[in-house]
This record gives C-alpha cells, sequence and structure tokens, in this order.
C-alpha cells in the first residue's frame, strides 16, 4: 500500500482519538467517508462503475467474452479478476510497484466473488461444457487513500449490476456442431442479480479498538487488521487477516460481529442509489471525470 | 480498395466527419487532488488521464541525477478495458515503453528543465478508453496535466495523427482508419513558434506528399491548440476568481 | 453509522465577489515587447519578447515582472516559515520533506541542542543525531539560506520552532497560505495553529502556560482532553473545505469558517453541500469585514 510516515506524537494523539470514539476527522470509529458512486462511465465494456470514497478512487470495467467451462463445473460460467495498481495512484507504483499489491487484491477478490453463492454462475452457462460466459473484471486504481478493499467491493457490486450481457441463440448447423449467435439488438440482453453480492468490510485494530474505513494515517498505526464480505442478509461469506501484527481471539469475534453490522448497512443505500441511477435513465446527466 | 470506404465520394470520413475535421474534445484539469497537477481528456471516443507528480527530489536511482537539469520520467499505460480486445497486460510491452520514451522525449523539448538541476518530474498517461490516435490524446493531456501543475513550458504541446487516403490528408484519425491500412503520421507541435517536437510516420508514403501531409498536421495541431488554450483559460478564471485577494 | 452514498454531480465554483478583471496567462503568451522590463519567476525570454511560461496571473512591481501560477510546489525564501517532515538523517545534518522541489536541509549546526545554545558540537551529538530528530518526526522551522540549486537550508534557533508533539497536520497548497507577520496563532476557539508557508498546516492544543517555554525536544505524550480535540478536528475539516473552494487561509478566515461550522457536527463538515454553505458564509464575513 502506498505508505506515509507519521511521528511518535502523531501516533499517541490518533491513539487516544480512536479510544475516545473521535477521530481525527470527526468520524466515530464505524463511520464511513462521503462515497460517490457512478456507473456506465467507459463505453466499450458491458458494464462499469467509478466510486469515490473520500480521497481513494476506483474505476472497474467488465467484458463479457464466450469461453470454455472450467472442467470440474461444467455448467457453471465464472470471474476473473485483475487489479492494476496505476502510478497515477502515487509514484511508487511505477513499473512493476504495483503488481505485488495487485496480485494480493485479486487473489481476495476470486475469493470472494467468485463462488455460486455470491453471484449465480449457472446463469453464465450457455451450453454445458463447451460454452459459457466469462466475465472479465478489472479494477484499475486511480488514487489511494486507504481502505482499497471496501471501494473495490462496493465499485464491483455497482458494475455487475451494471452489466448487460447480450442474449445468446444456440442453433445447430449442418454438421451437428452448436454455433452461437449474439442477439444483434442491443436492449437484448441478459442482466445479474447482485443481490447475494457481498461488500468487503475492512476493519483495523489501532490499540484496543477496532475502526472501519481508515485514512493512510490511520493505517501507519494500526498492526494489523481483518477483512470480512457481508452479504445483505448479514452471513459472513469470507474472513481474512492481513499485516504483520498478530490478534487475540476475542478481538476477532468482537471485529467479526461489528463487521456484520457495519456490512450489513452498506447495502440498503447501495441498492437504493443504484436503482435510483437506473431509473433516470436517458436522462441522467453523465459525469465521469468531467465534473 | 479500401480508399473508397474511408474516404466517400462526397468527402465524408467513416464518422460522418470531413477530410480535415478534428473529432470533439473536452476536458478538465485538476480531476485528482493528491496528485501535484492532472488532467482528463477526451477526443471523440479516446479517453485519457494524465497525472504529474514534481519536481520532486530523485527517488531510486540516485546516479540518474542531473546536475543541470531535471530528468523527466514517463509511464504510458492502457486500462485493460479500453481496447475491444481485452489487453492482458497495462503495461511493460515493447508498444507501451515505444510510446513512453516518446512521450519522454516530446515533453524534454517543451518543458523548460533546467530550471530544476537534480530534481525529477513524473508524467503517467493511462488511456482510458482506445479509438486511435493514442499518442496524440496522451500529448493533449499531458499538457494540461503539466500546466496544472504550475511547472514551467515554454508552449503547449499540441499533438494530431494524419493519414493519407486518396491523395487526401485526413486529420485526426480514429482506431478504424488507423487499422485500416492508411499511412499515419503523428506530429507533436509548439504552436506558437511552428516547432515540431516529434515526428513518427511507419507506413509507405511517397516523398512528394510528405510535404502536404505534414501541413496538414500542423494545421490540424493548431485547431488543437485553440481548443486546449480555451479549456486552460476557462479554469484560469474559474480558479482565480475563488482565490480572489 | 449507514455510509452516505451518492450521485456524482457537476461542481459549480462557489464565489461572491466579482473582482477586477485579472490579467491572466497561459504558456506562450508574450506579455510585453518592451525591453525595459526585468524578468522575474515564470517568464522567460524568447526573441526580446517577454513571454509566460506558466499559467496564471502576471504580477508587476516597478520593472519587474513575473507570472504567479494557481498551484506550484513551495518556493522558500529567506525568512519563510515552514512545517516538514523529516525523511532521512544524514552525517550532521537531516533531509527535511516541505513540498518543494528537492528536500530542505537541516544542518546539526542549525538546531538547539539541549544544554545552551553556545556548546560546541561533539562527535558525540553527530552519533546521537537520532535522538534529537528521527525519521519521520515534524519540526517547525524558519528558513535561513537558499542553495544555488534551489534547496532550502533551515534552522530552529529559536525556542518557538523545533520538534512538533502531538496534533494534525494538513496538506496543502503553498499559493493558498496568505504571507503574514506571524504564522503561530493561538485562535480563541481553544487551538493553536501553525500555517506553514510550504502549505503545511499543523493544528494543536494551545499548551498551557509553564510549557511554553519549553521549545526543543521535549514532546508531552499526555492524552488531548476530548473538547480540544473536538476543536482540532472541526478547524481540520473547515481547512479541507476552504481549500477546496480555493479560499486563502490566514488566521480570520479560518476563525470566520470556524465560526460558521459551529451549527453541523464536526463529520458533516465535508459533505460538498455542507462545504459549499460554510464557505459562503466564510466569504461574506471577510467581504463585510473588508468594506
Amino acid at each position: 500500500m502506498a505508505t506515509v510516515k507519521v511521528s511518535e506524537a502523531e501516533k499517541v494523539y490518533i491513539l487516544h482519538g480512536i479510544r475516545d470514539d473521535l477521530r481525527v476527522d470527526g468520524r466515530g470509529c464505524e463511520d464511513y467517508r462521503h462515497v460517490e458512486i457512478e456507473t456506465d462511465v467507459v463505453s466499450n465494456t458491458d458494464g462499469s462503475a467509478k466510486v469515490t470514497l473520500g480521497y481513494t478512487a476506483v474505476l472497474v470495467g467488465i467484458k463479457a467474452d464466450i469461453g470454455k467451462p472450467k472442467p470440474m463445473v461444467p455448467n457453471e460460467g465464472y470471474l476473473e479478476f485483475f487489479v492494476d495498481c496505476s502510478a497515477n495512484a502515487t509514484p511508487e507504483f511505477e513499473g512493476r510497484g504495483g503488481e505485488e499489491l495487485g496480485t494480493e487484491l485479486s487473489n481476495t477478490l476470486y475469493k470472494v466473488f467468485n463462488n455460486k453463492h455470491s453471484v449465480d454462475l449457472k446463469s453464465l452457462c450457455i451450453s454445458a461444457g463447451e460454452h459459457c460466459w466469462v466475465l472479465y473484471v478489472d479494477v484499475l486504481l486511480l488514487q489511494c487513500d486507504g481502505n482499497l478493499y471496501d471501494a473495490i467491493s462496493i465499485a464491483i457490486k455497482a458494475a455487475l449490476f451494471n452489466t448487460k450481457i447480450p442474449r445468446v441463440h444456440i442453433s445447430a448447423d449442418e454438421e451437428g456442431g452448436k454455433e452461437i449467435e449474439l442477439s444483434d439488438d442491443p436492449y437484448d440482453c441478459m442482466r445479474l442479480d447482485v443481490e447475494n453480492v457481498p461488500c468487503i468490510v475492512t476493519l483495523c485494530k489501532v490499540g484496543h479498538r477496532h475502526v472501519v474505513d481508515v485514512t493512510l494515517q490511520e493505517k501507519a498505526c494500526s498492526v494489523a487488521s481483518l477483512i470480512i464480505s457481508v452479504t445483505h442478509k448479514g452471513t459472513i461469506t469470507c474472513t481474512r487477516k492481513v499485516g504483520g501484527g498478530s490478534l487475540d481471539p476475542e478481538s476477532i469475534f468482537e471485529m467479526t460481529e461489528a463487521g456484520k453490522r457495519v456490512g450489513k448497512a452498506l447495502h440498503a443505500p447501495l441498492m437504493a442509489l443504484l436503482q435510483q441511477e437506473e431509473s433516470l435513465g436517458k436522462k441522467r446527466q453523465k459525469v465521469g471525470f468531467l465534473g | 480498395m479500401a480508399g473508397l470506404e474511408l474516404l466517400s465520394d462526397q468527402g465524408y470520413r467513416l464518422d460522418g466527419r470531413k477530410a480535415t475535421e478534428l473529432r470533439k474534445v473536452q476536458a478538465r484539469m485538476g480531476v485528482f487532488a493528491q496528485a501535484d497537477g492532472s488532467a482528463y481528456l477526451e477526443q471523440g471516443n479516446t479517453k485519457a488521464l494524465a497525472v504529474v507528480y514534481g519536481p520532486h527530489e530523485m527517488r531510486g536511482s540516485r546516479s540518474r541525477t542531473l546536475h543541470d537539469r531535471a530528468v523527466i520520467n514517463c509511464q504510458y499505460s492502457m486500462a485493460t478495458f479500453s481496447t475491444a480486445e481485452r489487453k492482458r497486460r497495462p503495461h511493460g510491452d515493447r508498444k507501451s515503453t515505444e510510446m513512453s520514451l516518446h512521450l519522454k522525449q516530446t515533453f524534454e523539448a517543451a518543458v523548460m528543465t533546467q530550471l530544476y538541476p537534480r530534481s525529477q518530474i513524473d508524467i503517467y498517461v493511462k488511456i482510458l478508453q482506445s479509438d486511435g490516435g493514442n499518442y496524440s490524446v496522451c500529448v493533449n493531456a499531458a499538457t494540461l496535466a503539466v500546466i496544472d501543475a504550475g511547472i514551467p513550458m515554454r508552449d503547449y504541446v499540441c499533438a494530431c495523427t494524419v493519414g493519407f487516403v486518396d491523395e487526401t490528408p485526413l486529420a485526426d484519425l480514429c482506431y478504424a482508419e488507423e487499422s485500416g491500412g492508411v499511412s499515419s503520421l503523428a506530429l507533436a507541435l509548439l504552436p506558437r513558434g511552428g516547432q515540431i517536437a516529434l515526428l513518427q510516420m511507419d507506413a509507405r508514403l511517397h516523398q512528394d506528399h510528405l510535404e502536404t501531409l505534414i501541413e496538414a498536421a500542423m494545421t490540424a495541431c493548431k485547431g488543437v491548440s485553440k481548443v486546449l488554450d480555451q479549456v486552460v483559460r476557462q479554469h484560469l478564471e474559474e480558479v482565480s476568481m475563488l482565490t480572489g485577494e | 453509522m449507514a455510509a452516505d452514498m451518492r450521485l456524482p454531480t457537476i461542481r459549480k465554483p462557489v464565489s461572491l465577489c466579482s473582482g477586477e478583471r485579472k490579467d491572466l496567462v497561459v504558456p506562450g503568451d508574450v506579455i510585453t515587447s518592451d525591453t525595459g522590463f526585468m524578468r522575474g519567476h515564470g517568464t522567460y525570454v524568447d526573441e526580446d519578447k517577454l513571454t509566460a511560461s506558466v499559467a496564471g496571473e502576471v504580477q508587476r512591481v516597478d520593472k519587474l515582472i513575473c507570472v504567479r501560477p494557481l498551484k506550484t510546489r513551495f518556493n522558500g525564501e529567506v525568512g519563510d516559515v515552514v512545517v516538514g517532515r523529516i525523511t532521512e538523517v544524514q552525517q550532521k545534518r537531516w533531509k527535511v520533506e516541505t513540498n518543494s522541489r528537492l528536500d530542505s536541509v537541516l544542518l546539526l549546526s542549525s538546531v538547539n541542542l539541549p544544554g545552551g545554545e553556545l556548546r560546541r558540537r561533539s562527535a558525540e551529538d553527530e552519533l546521537t543525531m537520532r535522538q534529537y530528530l528521527l525519521e519521520g518526526d515534524l519540526i517547525s522551522a524558519e528558513v535561513q539560506s537558499v542553495f544555488s540549486d534551489g534547496a532550502l537550508s533551515l534552522h530552529t534557533r529559536s525556542l518557538k520552532y523545533g520538534k512538533l508533539g502531538q496534533g494534525v497536520l494538513v496538506q496543502l497548497s503553498p499559493s493558498l497560505i496568505k504571507r503574514q507577520k506571524t504564522h503561530f496563532h493561538n485562535l480563541p476557539c481553544g487551538a493553536s495553529i501553525i500555517l506553514g508557508n510550504n502549505g503545511f498546516v499543523w493544528l494543536y492544543a494551545t499548551p498551557s502556560n509553564e510549557e511554553e517555554e519549553a521549545g526543543g525536544f521535549y514532546t508531552s505524550l499526555e492524552p488531548v482532553s476530548l473538547s480540544d480535540r473536538e476543536v482540532i478536528s472541526r478547524l481540520r475539516n473547515c481547512l479541507l473545505a476552504l481549500a477546496a473552494h480555493k479560499v486563502l487561509l490566514y488566521d480570520t478566515s479560518v476563525l470566520y469558517c470556524y465560526e460558521s461550522s459551529l451549527q453541523h457536527q464536526v463529520k458533516d463538515i465535508l459533505k460538498p453541500e455542507v462545504m459549499e454553505e460554510i464557505v459562503m458564509l466564510t466569504q461574506q464575513k471577510l467581504l463585510e469585514q473588508e468594506g
């Protein structure tokens, strides 16, 4: 992660603040920063979304391609993830500097999203064992100010909601093989059901308390964090501990409970916002980066 | 013959433009707060984001420090979803390295690096959507970002890609035209002095046509510079009004 | 607790004063062909014509013409007060990051050592430099001189400068800080502020009288009281709001902004509409005060 240096005195200040539930920017331990979401920002993708969380900015593009299903699960499609930590965010990511972080992020995303509980993979199947839809999810990190997992997961959920997969017609040709035809009509498409797509909540342990949505300064004061992916029903689908420090079992339990609470509360406003944006339809003024 | 499709008898191109017409340019400066300078530019369907860090102390290899001027460091990369066929690697391939080198050459000609000895200026450009004229759009976006960062330049740097079809130069090629086998020329120009910062052509062209093509490219660049000028002045007006001393 | 999510909107600049027409130039613009003028920063001579090299406002002082860009790295001058972070400890000097084009230098001979000013620097001092200032520490200092390549040489040879203790650092653009006689202010709302010329602003709790003249390198690690903390957080958010709307920062503008923000909760100040409201009120008050 892009790092900032913090002096000892600043660390003490931040620690005491979190202990008293008053962070440097006035938030409580479980408050998020201001979030802005917009979908359909990149035109030659099948679905896209741009999310700004404080200063962190993430752009997700989804392309749907026809591929061969995995041998173990012949009647399911799958998702492929790629996270690009671009040099735009910080000069440290120039060249191959951002590869390590990118690989770590995409591995976690595979675990969280590429399973049948999060996304209905069966709906991505075209003909069992031969053809299926592969969704290539590309995440582009534009600005980095902490809390990448949360921003990326919100963006992925929004992009999946926005994805329009063309309908296919399978016809048999003369030799008995199958021919796939994509529907020409741009409105004849399939949408994905994103109800069960989880959102990731990162909780960092600072002192004796845990904090949600940390900035880079607060991250420098914490030694360990817990990443939890939570669905709208409050079910936890994946947990992972990151960081060099250690956590004791009670903290993990407390953090999991807090994560469940916070994560569950994220889904409702997100879906409402996405529905609102969709209902604006053609009248919506596309802002993108020109705002 | 490819020429018949690219330029119709009435003089219209594939997307309805005339031969010397440029695509619509929309731009915005100061898009990101954390960088020293940033800009977003759209030319038709090609969209690019440019970010500038610096001038700052040399990072990494101290041996590359120049004692009398600043080192300009460029990186060109494309988002994996920018092209119709998904790209597997955003940068690191030969094409991106070549583009980064070209950008570096272009900006070394325009930025007054002798004012910043021993420091480094980073220019990072990302293509979000690719529809032809990638190099030109990058240069235009990067110019705006460098101006946003307050780094002194001799003049704007404007770039345009032109092609030659049916004895007619076509200004500002889109992807369909570029891949249609047209001989294309990319030119980066400092408009006021009329000086060329970079000239690149990778196709066969009869030398009689070269001068016409370069003239057309220079005219197109001057057109682009007018638009960029407008964007910068508007941004200046907006921001200086707020600072009101 | 719920995150504040919304769709992005095109921001319109907030401004009350119409102001006089300013002389704005862009790179390549000819300012004058008269050779009687001296050229200052932001200009160059091209065939006897004085041309601008940055985009900004032309400032004429007698025979000197210079162009001040809107945003730039810190160009230090002798006597400027800066807040900086130590990046490296070298032999007999520290390297300090001050948002300028080269890292600044703080020589061992330019600091106050415990034991009085007149003590000669011994070999022991060189070895124990880390005990005084470590990488990551924050200091307030004054620019002593400028090297030929533009790097600044700092000094902390006065009791008001030195290592900074507990507080909050806000990083802004140097062009937003107004030049004043003094940059250290004890605000009546209960906190103190150091407005560094380099754009780094330090907020801290006003020290009680006995600690006032301690100077040097002692930093208190006692927890700051909750009420002081709230004042500091509110000031931090106000500074960010003013910076986002490009308002010039000095003690009066910061104070007016603080007062206008009292009706809102600290964490709400960073919402776009609240920021606009507060900045408008501040600008109104400033205009009333001038007129």
